[in-house]
């Protein structure tokens, strides 16, 4: 009965249930913080050029280029359990009259993308050594830094040039910018922006571009010389 | 020590007991994976590319139905590529269209470019059938055994024989 065999047993038992309860409870408290997301962003300059998806291609596509300016506070987001947020901005559009079988048939693209981490999270970034540096010492002495939540960009560069599978993306109508979040926790459910309140959990206010026509196809400087 | 083995009844009834554990944990991964609607509704991180979400080691659960939307721009997939059984966890960047056709791009967010590369010949996009689930929830580091365990296989004899020898030699 009592040999060691069954001592290591359920040492090793009681230490799995112990930890599983805590981390349970740490995933649940996830729901008593209040949530407040917030957001505006509107595109500042949109233009179309043609390119190839990668250099050894003859293929040529359109690619759409939008720089937008971002206003938001995700501070509410950063809590004990949050590991990183990711933020995102996509593009999205309706299909083309006619292309598609049905009217609601939907494009989206992310054209910006971003990952902050929490502080408690900084020595997992994949950084170079000055920067991860700077990233440490901006929140020295902070497990949780909420300021990071705080966007405010002007006239930012996508990070993703856009197109359609068909090559065609110039003169497109009804373009419309949204911000997203993804809360990456230490442990318990992925959590992303919902469409209406949740308990303790805003709506991401506002969030929507206005809807924008993208500009007819833009001739590249080294075309024009060919 | 070692009385099952002059006791017939006693050795029978811990080999059906050593039995009822491994088919109680086979029901219950099954059970999982038809909830989930998905072949493998535990899955653990092989590689960094999803940096600093997820790290080598790190167990997601899966869920692959699409109740209430579709599997959407921003979520994070498990897919198969067609012909290879490697399954990938990356995030969805892209999606033209709607329905089951609709087609997905992914990314993993710690590479710089799209997977476009590692798609199979021809393949520019996923389909909805190529994804086997969306993860919703996260423990760190726990399936880092079964790194363990397929990077030193010997470590696999070890465990099968001190389970093994546990069984057998516990009493009652």
């Amino acid at each position: 009965m009592y040999n060691s065999l069954t001592r290591i047993q359920n040492v090793f038992g009681f230490f799995t249930t112990v930890a599983f309860v805590v981390a349970a409870l740490i995933a649940a408290s996830d729901f008593t913080a209040p949530r407040t997301p917030s957001a505006t962003i509107k595109p500042t300059n949109v233009q179309v050029v043609k390119g190839r998806p990668h250099y050894y291609s003859t293929k040529k596509e359109e690619y759409a280029i939008i720089k937008f300016s971002l206003n938001a506070d995700f501070s509410s987001l950063f809590t004990w359990n949050t590991k990183q947020l990711f933020v995102y901005v996509t593009a999205e559009w309706p299909a083309a009259p006619g292309a598609g079988n049905s009217a609601n048939q939907t494009n989206k693209a992310v054209i910006w993308d971003s990952i902050i981490t929490s502080p408690s999270a900084d020595h997992l970034s994949n950084l170079g050594p000055a920067s991860l540096k700077k990233l440490r010492k901006s929140a020295a002495g902070k497990t949780i830094d909420p300021s990071r939540g705080k966007l405010s960009l002007k006239n930012q560069k996508p990070k993703y040039q856009i197109t359609h599978p068909s090559g065609k993306i110039a003169s497109t109508d009804d373009v419309t910018l949204r911000v997203h979040y993804n809360v990456q926790p230490w442990v318990g459910v992925l959590t992303w922006n919902q469409d209406s309140d949740l308990g303790l959990w805003k709506k991401m206010a506002d969030g929507v571009s206005a809807a924008f026509a993208l500009p007819a196809l833009k001739k590249k400087e080294g075309e024009k010389a060919r | 020590m070692l009385s099952g083995l002059q006791n017939p009844r006693q050795a029978a009834a811990q080999l059906l007991n050593f039995g009822l554990i491994l088919s109680t944990a086979f029901m219950m991964w099954k059970g999982l994976s038809v909830f989930a609607d998905s072949p493998s509704p535990i899955v653990v991180v092989l590689s960094g590319s999803m940096e600093p979400a997820f790290q080598r080691g790190d167990l997601l659960f899966l869920w692959n139905r699409n109740i209430l939307s579709e599997t959407d721009v921003g979520e994070v997939v498990v897919y198969n590529v067609r012909d290879k059984e490697i399954p990938i966890v990356h995030r969805v960047v892209r999606k033209f269209g709607t329905g089951a056709h609709a087609r997905l791009l992914t990314k993993g967010d710690n590479n710089a470019a799209d997977d476009t590369e590692l798609y199979a010949r021809g393949q520019d996009y996923l389909e909805r059938k190529d994804i086997i689930g969306s993860v919703f929830a996260y423990i760190p580091f726990v399936g880092y055994v079964t790194i363990m365990l397929s990077e030193h296989p010997w470590l696999k004899t070890v465990m099968l024989g001190i389970m093994g020898l546990l069984v057998v030699l516990q009493r009652e």
